[in-house]
């Protein structure tokens, strides 16, 4: 089986958990056979066809442009980076495309031919619901719109059994495949317009995830958080919705051994500092705690557009050199923080899943997560609490800070309980969907 | 009589390394030697040596009439000995004319008056004995970091011996209908107070390049021309004081030699000597010229000499500001209790104004003056990287 798959992250370019969970997604996809062709927001116009499990580092890449895969061919990279690099791929996701490339998107998006087969009506509106609000003059809007023009290339060019396509920023891309190839879409629900925004957020977002999720075969959930959010927000045919969650490939370097950066108990928040997120929340929280135990430390570690707002505030509570940040992280100083920390803490306002406090177990440490995530349905030995009852996130800190040995063996038993947590399992479920979708579409088509 | 008191305030800090939660307790470095260094090379051959030479000549050429006052911080002293010793001897044949004031102040440039008085005692007494050291000079008068000033502040000078002299900022709020051209005391009348004439000061401190200033461009016939006016404001034979303080930066570096900088000063002194009722004092000697009964002054509310409001918000406005400098001053005592001398000297570099004024958000003309002498991209950076110092210092301080 082949599966046409479009996605936002993928590493090294990763700007959140969307990327990792791809990756550990589409490896164990890959060793049950499937094959995947990978379309990625690159400068270049490439696509990446996935045949074995190893492919996930290397990332082999095809030009859709025959003079330009031969050059490409024939050049000798050094390094894996190297490559990428003249692909344009890196970590950072403000190297997606060049802005300029990208001209009268909304001419050739509602191109007559592409919607000359449209059938029903319904589908129509859907389509019209998608081209109408995929408008924008923002560099993320415009990098959507550019890889949406793509897509009728890849949809056209490549054979494929299946569309898959990751969060909305590829579900016009994902429609538009379908609508070329008449294959069945799956669209998967990372996170939504919701959980980002903590309400409505932006509009063409909300209704180009709608029309997303209900022109698909099928929608995948990541938790039943999700399925809920998704029925309940996008009245979505509850009969179309997969809950899957979401897992977690334990790094071959965490190891739960500690290297201490302070003497103190080391509480750490690491993750996009957005709304989403509850920074503010962890900022309340540090307040609480230092006053009962001050010889405490607080690490935010991450960006976002809440770091200014978090740090004045940090400030202001006069929380000395108690609350650090340490901006930006690479891979090694994620782990080297990760080492460093006894509690983690994420107190997200709304969570679809959230990867990262499963990275923290995995390193060993006590997590503490809202019940407004995705992943406190699948871990046990991890503390949770509703995101606004900061009094009692702190009584509990307090309580991890009082009972080191107690703290310790939580941590222990996370990390146990996380290495069980296996991408394999949920591959499977993935790979089911995958056949039953088919063979229902073709039982439709014979009829 | 009217004497030009030119004072010129010569100071670098340490700047900060750009120091990450990471590198706590790894024995990093914590100040940027590098930059440090680049900055004082950069500063000695654009201002330093240059404008010490130009001077030595002019003091030379008018035989002792031309007369300047110099502020140097000790962290400026340091840095000259490790990137610029060659400035370092140009500032000592230049006090070796016997025609330079060295003012006293405390050694890390630092604001520690505001908040911790032991700790500014001991940082001006630092001071004072290193300018006796490096230029066997012995300071009689004080510019407190900034210029700033309140009451208090005489109180404790005037308890130190040796000190008969204050230089500060002629702020209008103070002076209201006074002029800052006479020799003031303080409140209690124990201690003789200089104000700057900050609107000719900036004349040339900030205006001097600006093309968009209606008078530019400033010429020294123009300027002498200004100056004398103001003696007839005064026409009973009292002795008057132009207060013309400024960083000494101010040639070669914040205004460029291209701006004329330097022809002007070439050409300054003279022509003021060429008028008999014009000379030049320094500011020790303003006491014994004061031929008349000296007013007090009450400050109440600090001031000093930074940006539009001529008070402490240039430093101590923000949130930032004020969460970073109250920790430091509580590491401070901490420190002190332990009796650690290596983290006192941290901590002590860490006191210097300059950190605070990096995290200055004040976004307005201002803001534009913070950003130029900032090393980082906004205040925010500029406050992590402080505190995340001051965690650093602390772990230190409990190994």
């Amino acid at each position: 089986m082949k599966i046409l798959m479009f996605t936002w992250e993928f590493p090294p370019l990763i700007s959140g958990g969307l990327g990792m969970a791809c990756y550990g997604m589409v490896k164990a996809l890959l060793s049950q056979g499937i094959k995947i062709d990978l379309v990625l927001p690159t400068r270049e116009l490439v696509y990446f066809p996935l045949r074995e499990e190893s492919d996930v580092d290397i990332l082999p890449a095809v030009f859709l442009d025959q003079k330009m895969h031969k050059e490409f061919t024939q050049r000798s990279f050094s390094t894996i980076q190297e490559r990428l690099d003249y692909i344009g791929i890196t970590a950072h996701p403000e190297s997606y495309f060049r802005l300029s490339e990208i001209k009268q998107y909304a001419v050739s998006v509602r191109r007559k031919y592409w919607l000359s087969e449209v059938v029903t009506n319904e589908e129509r509106e859907l389509w019209d619901e998608m081209t109408a609000n995929l408008i924008g003059e923002e560099d993320l809007m415009r990098k959507v719109q550019e890889y949406t023009l793509r897509a009728d290339r890849f949809a056209k060019a490549l054979e494929y059994d299946l569309i898959h396509a990751h969060d909305w920023l590829t579900y016009p891309s994902g429609m538009l495949a379908k609508q070329l190839s008449k294959k069945p879409l799956i669209v998967h629900i990372h996170a939504t317009e919701f959980d980002r925004a903590g309400g409505p957020g932006d509009e063409r977002v909300h209704k180009i995830e709608h029309a997303g999720m209900t022109y698909a075969d099928k929608v995948i959930a990541v938790s039943k958080y999700t399925a809920q959010m998704i029925m309940s927000r996008y009245r979505i045919d509850t009969g179309k919705i997969r809950i899957i969650h979401n897992a977690f490939t334990v790094p071959e370097d965490a190891v739960s051994h500690k290297e201490r950066i302070f003497k103190g108990p080391t509480i750490l928040f690491l993750g996009r500092i957005t709304l989403q997120k509850g920074p503010d929340y962890y900022l309340e929280i540090a307040d609480k705690v230092l006053k009962v135990h001050p010889e405490a430390r607080f690490i935010i570690a991450g960006t976002g557009d809440m770091s200014r707002q978090v740090l004045r505030r940090s400030a202001s509570l006069r929380l000395k050199n108690r609350f650090l940040f340490t901006g930006f992280l690479n891979r090694k100083q994620v782990e080297r923080v990760l080492q460093a920390a006894d509690i983690y803490v994420l107190p997200s306002v709304s969570e679809p899943f959230g990867i990262s406090p499963l990275e923290a177990m995995a390193f060993g440490i006590t997590s503490i997560i809202s019940k407004q995530s995705g992943v406190a349905e699948v871990v046990h030995h991890a503390f949770k609490i509703d995101y606004w009852d900061i009094d009692l996130w702190a009584e509990t800190i307090n309580h991890l800070i009082e009972n080191r040995e107690k703290c310790a063996k939580i941590g222990i038993e996370g990390m146990r309980e996380v290495h069980r947590i296996q991408w394999d399992e949920a591959a499977e479920k993935i790979r089911h969907l995958y056949s039953s979708t088919l063979a229902e579409f073709i039982r439709r088509q014979d009829n | 009589m009217l004497n030009i008191i030119f004072y010129f305030q010569v100071h670098q800090p340490y700047r900060l390394n750009h120091f990450n939660v990471l590198d706590i307790n790894r024995n990093a470095e914590m100040f940027d030697d590098k930059l440090n260094g680049l900055v004082m090379k950069k500063v000695a051959e654009k201002c330093y040596l240059p404008t010490n030479e130009l001077l030595y000549e002019l003091i030379k050429q008018s035989e002792g009439r031309f007369k300047i006052a110099f502020s140097i911080t000790g962290t400026a002293i340091e840095q000259f000995k490790l990137y610029s010793p060659e400035t370092l001897d140009s500032f000592k044949r230049l006090v070796d004319t016997g025609c330079v004031e060295l003012l006293g102040e405390t050694y890390f440039h630092s604001l520690a008056f505001l908040y911790d008085t032991n700790e500014f005692l001991d940082q001006v007494m630092m001071h004072r004995d290193l300018m006796q050291q490096e230029f066997g000079y012995y300071t009689t008068t004080f510019r407190n970091t900034e210029l700033i000033y309140q009451d208090r502040l005489s109180d404790i000078i005037y308890e130190i011996e040796g000190f008969k002299t204050i230089v500060t900022e002629g702020v209008d709020r103070i002076l209201q209908w006074r002029t800052p051209l006479y020799a003031y005391k303080n409140y209690s009348k124990d201690i003789n107070l200089l104000l700057k004439y900050y609107q000719l000061a900036d004349d040339i401190a900030f205006r001097f390049s600006n093309r968009d200033w209606p008078e530019y461009p400033l010429t020294v016939d123009k300027f002498v021309n200004w100056i004398d006016h103001l003696t007839l404001a005064e026409t009973g034979g009292k002795n008057l004081f132009l207060n013309l303080f400024m960083d000494y930066e101010t040639f070669g570096e914040h205004q460029w030699a291209s701006s004329g900088i330097f022809d002007f000063m070439r050409h300054f002194p003279a022509a003021v000597l060429a008028k008999g009722h014009l000379g030049f004092a320094n500011p020790k000697d303003t006491s014994h010229l004061a031929n008349y009964q000296q007013e007090g002054l009450s400050f109440t509310d600090a001031v000093s000499w930074a940006d539009e409001q001529r008070d402490l918000s240039a430093w101590l406005e923000n949130d930032m500001q004020k969460n970073a400098i109250e920790t430091l001053y509580e590491l401070f005592f901490r420190i002190k209790e332990k009796g650690d001398p290596e983290l006192l000297r941290i901590a002590r570099l860490l006191s210097t104004s300059d950190h605070f004024y990096y995290m200055c958000s004040k976004y307005f003309q201002d803001g534009d003056v913070h950003k130029y002498f900032s090393p980082y991209d906004s205040p925010d950076q500029a406050y992590i990287y402080f505190i995340t110092a001051l965690a650093e210092l602390e772990e230190r301080l409990l190994r």
